[in-house]
């Protein structure tokens, strides 16, 4: 061991040490060592610098979205009818949470809690998520109190963060939901679709009616900003900064006011024939701009934008009347009666009837071994085409639609805009069947049960047979029965302006084609819709009843559906354009299983055309400047 | 005469050296923000006081007193091991006068100078004093890897075979000890701790675990690789200002460094650790005796295996221990030690010269290397 006094050295005594080769071989390995750090610090710095630069600026520095204002829609007139509104969202981005299996799981329990959700539902939700970096909205739309009560939570919960972000708000969601429909969060099938023009996993968009018919406009563009945070996640700087672009503002072409009392009588007199839906609309017959256009039943937009998911949207789905429907652009009907006016311009168009011939009207006929009736149960005696429309005699109709046959006719109901989808602003609107024995034979196939039977074309002259048309279809068709001919295509908007206000674009009216019916057989047709309306016999009966102090034309209609036989259920059509001479607007009203169409139908389009008349100055006051 | 003062007899471009790597020090600490500067700048007029106290003792005292020093080596040992503060999951500090103190750091510089005491006995290591080295190195080793602290404990192996190599030790008993501590490789997986293990393992792939274990490894060499040729600029270093760098001013100091002086900055860094090597190598082969040789010596290996294993760890070369660079990273106990072992070597140095005069006074004598110089292993 080591004794103290073994330490007891000699002083100065031993020999100078000097440079030994050992210590010089010490300073050498050191050199080199230095060398060695010093290759790898080239490596480092220099060979790998810029990537490793890289993924610093990934570890520090995260790109931020800054959501582009959604654009506001007002009406033709600048009455705001969907904005936006300051909320709360609570989101959770997936990679962020605790590894840990145990924490992992407190924390999502503790989030279901906070989100009013249940924990399996959460986890569900999660695992959905198609990308563990994005957020996942777990809960939308928190009320200020609620938000705040979080925030206060949030540190204890990594990976959860409660974002602001304005919301879509309807002004009044029930009267436009269909027309404006609604907004709701990306779903994974949109996300699929859409994700290279741009769309976030977590971004609300339009999801029906003007709102994803003019997404594009709008949308406006997101901004970003690259925000520098440290180790803990506090945010330390923004770097760079692109700032949103709010999107177009639209201005429908409907008046709200209108609108209002159009969804009103039509809820009225769909509640008055016991029945549950409908659709009302009125039309501008100079441009195809639509002043109101109503489904019934409607939803309430706000409650399908805060989210769905919840129990009303269930309701919603399995409602029988089926409110999401929108029945006025895309509901399919037999057009029954209101087809007439088609036989009529076909017949005359083809040299079969003339404007003064006359055919009789008796109380039914036979053919091919069946019995085709007339609506009246007695014989009319003989009539022109004029007064044939104003009766609405279904025999005059059969022998001429015979004459006609059954592919010219399907080819004027084409002209006339059968069978073809309107465009709209809105998605998905519906174009109907017009049949004939080749739409028979590409539909049902080669066998003798598809062989076309003659006694279609008489059905199909009193637009029944497989005809189906949209209350669109049938606007537009009527308008261009009163404005001389020419078929527009509709329009829900009447201006597209950007953020800062100026015009975009001015809706214009779009001819889609030309009735190919010469002025004067038109002018004969549009006098049976005049005497429908104004003549003692005629079916619009409703009118007269009701004094109305101006003229028009109209056609009642009641179409039978849901098989062939007699005592079917009846749709109660009414269309009408008015005043008689230089048309303004075209007014077309659908019960669905309303019966009659002069009981049911009528009664709402003299509310729609009083209202009209009544508020005409502030209907048509130009939009604003 | 002028030249003779103690003044100009020190070893100035040592003293430079130290200045200029305390100063690059005081940088990046004020770089890294929080309070870890001042402590420093406090620290750096201990260690000043320390350095100036060891420079004027006459360090020959300290070796009768080596047999005291070693057992105040073990006590403060074993006062950490009894009554320590346990900091990051270890039990290193003692609390003095309020004071986190890291005795680990002490014990270095202590058992510096006890092995340079017990190894001057005899101008060779025999056997037997061979024998008597390791067996003092051996507790303090055992104690300071008890702690657990691998990083003091490398250093501590590192000057043992340092002061036996250096000290002249003959080749077969340097290459038995080489090839028992190779038997003992084998083993050091089932001696390490479970987090040194782990280290080991995340040394050899760091992508294992990004955000565990392998956090610091990839952070600091995030923080090297983003300085590039010339840095981010003091102050600028991104990574390591927004506390990505782990232990930013103390392990990863260099780290942040790197990131901010870039290059230039790092082999800048290293040309003066070199330097400072050898001036210290300087000093143990001008000094008058084998004592003052192994002392000067020993401080030497202590400081060339921080400075190696310390950067390695920070670039991804030497798996991570918790070693602090000299000079640079912060903490009070290693700097006043380190500077007083610094101070010790000016110490040495200080007197080489009276030797020299007293053996030969005659003026104009060179003062390097004469003839009448032995060389021998030192």
């Amino acid at each position: 061991m080591l004794g103290a006094g073994r330490w007891v050295d000699l002083g100065g005594s031993s020999p100078r040490p000097g440079w030994s080769p050992r210590l010089l071989g010490f300073v050498l390995l050191f050199s080199l060592a230095t060398g060695l750090l010093g290759g790898r610090l080239v490596q480092l710095q220099v060979g790998q610098g810029s990537r490793l630069a890289a993924a610093g600026d990934g570890n520090r520095v995260h790109r931020e979205v800054l959501e582009a204002e959604r654009g506001i829609i007002y009406d033709r007139h600048g009455t705001q009818l969907a904005i936006n509104r300051p909320a709360w969202s609570l989101l959770v981005v997936p990679a962020e949470l605790p590894l840990d299996a145990g924490r992992r799981q407190a924390e999502l329990e503790r989030l279901a809690q906070l989100a009013g959700r249940s924990g399996a539902d959460l986890r569900a939700l999660l695992a959905r998520a198609p990308d563990a970096q994005a957020p996942v909205t777990v809960r939308d739309d928190l009320e200020p109190a609620a938000a705040q009560a979080l925030a206060e939570r949030l540190p204890g919960l990594p990976g959860v963060r409660l974002v602001g972000h304005p919301v879509r708000n309807y002004v009044d969601g029930r009267l436009f939901s269909h027309v404006i429909g609604y907004t709701g969060r990306i779903d994974p099938d949109e996300y699929g679709r859409l994700r290279g023009a741009g769309y976030r996993p977590d971004q609300l968009l339009g999801k029906s009616g003007v709102e994803a018919g003019l997404e594009a406009d709008l949308r406006g563009r997101d901004g970003w900003a690259d925000v520098e945070y440290d180790a803990q996640g506090e945010a330390a700087r923004t770097l760079r900064r692109q700032a949103p672009l709010a999107g177009d503002s639209v201005y429908l072409s409907i008046d709200s006011g209108l609108q209002q009392r159009v969804a009103g009588l039509l809820q009225e007199g769909i509640g008055r024939a016991g029945r549950q839906a409908g659709a009302a609309l009125v039309v501008d017959t100079r441009d195809g701009e639509l002043l109101a256009m109503a489904s019934a039943p409607g939803f309430d937009a706000n409650a399908l934008s805060r989210g769905i998911g919840g129990a009303d949207y269930a309701r919603l789905l399995q409602d029988p009347a089926k409110p999401l429907y929108d029945r006025a652009a895309a509901g399919l009907y037999p057009p029954g009666s209101t087809f007439k006016m088609i036989t009529a311009a076909a017949a005359l168009e083809e040299g079969r009837i003339g404007a003064g011939s006359t055919l009789p009207c008796p109380a039914a006929i036979s053919y091919g071994g069946w019995t085709y009736r007339n609506w009246a149960g007695y014989d009319m005696g003989a009539m022109n085409v004029r007064k044939a429309l104003a009766v609405s005699c279904d025999t005059f109709f059969y022998v001429a639609a015979e004459q006609v046959g059954d592919r010219p006719l399907a080819r004027y109901a084409r002209a006339f805009g059968y069978g073809r989808a309107p465009h709209l602003e809105i998605p998905r609107p519906a174009a109907g069947i017009v049949p004939d024995r080749d739409w028979l034979a590409a539909t049902c196939g080669a066998g003798p049960e598809c062989r076309w039977n003659p006694g279609e074309t008489l059905t199909m002259g009193i637009g029944q047979s497989y005809l189906l048309t949209t209350p669109l279809i049938q606007a537009m068709y009527t308008s261009a029965l009163a404005n001389g001919g020419t078929l527009l295509s509709p329009t829900l908007v009447s201006q597209v302006r950007d953020p800062a206000g100026a015009p975009v674009r001015n809706a214009a009216p779009a001819p889609a084609g030309r009735l190919p019916v010469s002025p004067d057989n038109l002018a004969t047709v549009r006098q049976g819709m005049h005497d429908c309306m104004n003549a003692a016999y005629g079916t619009g009966f409703r009118f007269r009843a009701a004094g109305f102090s101006h003229d028009g034309g109209c056609k009642t209609g009641t179409a039978q559906y849901g098989g062939s036989g007699t005592a079917l259920p009846e749709h109660a059509w009414f269309l009408m354009f008015t005043p008689f001479d230089n048309p303004e607007v075209a007014i077309v009203v659908l019960v669905e299983g309303g019966g009659e169409g002069s009981d049911t139908a009528e009664p709402i389009a003299v509310g729609i055309a009083d209202y009209y008349y009544s508020h005409r100055d502030a209907i048509r006051a130009p939009g604003p400047a | 005469m002028n030249r003779s003062g103690p003044l100009q007899r020190l070893d100035h471009l040592q003293v430079m050296v130290v200045a200029a790597l305390s100063g690059l020090g005081l940088m990046t600490l004020y770089s890294a923000g929080g309070s870890a500067f001042h402590r420093q700048l406090f620290f750096l007029g201990l260690g000043v006081a320390a350095y100036a106290a060891a420079a004027a003792l006459d360090y020959r005292c300290l070796r009768a007193a080596a047999p005291w020093l070693y057992g105040a080596c073990l006590l403060l040992l074993l006062a950490v091991a009894v009554n320590g503060h346990s900091r990051l999951g270890a039990q290193r500090w003692l609390a003095v006068a309020g004071t986190p103190v890291e005795p680990s750091e002490v014990a270095k510089l202590l058992l510096v100078v006890v092995l340079a005491a017990r190894a001057a006995r005899a101008p060779r290591i025999g056997p037997r004093a061979l024998a008597e080295l390791c067996g003092i190195a051996l507790p303090p080793l055992l104690l300071v890897l008890a702690e657990p602290d691998l990083g003091t404990a490398i250093v501590l192996a590192a000057l043992l075979l340092g002061v036996l190599f250096l000290g002249g030790a003959s080749r077969l008993s340097l290459a038995a000890l080489a090839a028992g501590t190779v038997a003992i490789v084998p083993l050091v997986p089932h001696l390490l701790r479970g987090y040194q293990r782990r280290r080991l393992e995340i040394f050899l792939d760091p992508g294992r675990d990004p955000l565990g274990a392998g956090y610091n490894l990839l952070q600091a060499r995030i923080a090297v690789g983003s300085g590039g040729w010339f840095g981010q600029g003091w102050m600028h270093g991104m990574n390591g200002r927004l506390g990505y760098v782990p232990e930013r001013t103390t392990d990863f100091a260099f780290a942040i460094y790197a990131e901010q002086f870039g290059l230039a900055g790092g082999l800048l860094l290293l040309l003066l650790f070199a330097i400072l090597i050898g001036r210290l190598a300087r000093s143990a082969a001008l000094a008058p005796d084998r004592f003052g040789a192994l002392l000067c010596a020993g401080v030497a290996v202590v400081v060339a295996t921080q400075v190696a294993q310390n950067v390695g760890m920070n670039i991804g070369l030497t798996p991570i221990a918790g070693i602090p660079l000299p000079l640079v990273s912060s903490g009070g106990s290693a700097l006043v030690a380190g500077m007083a072992g610094l101070g010790l070597v000016q110490s040495v140095q200080l007197r080489r010269l009276a030797v020299l005069h007293n053996r030969s006074p005659a003026p104009g004598r060179p003062l390097l290397r004469g003839p009448g110089t032995v060389h021998l292993p030192l």
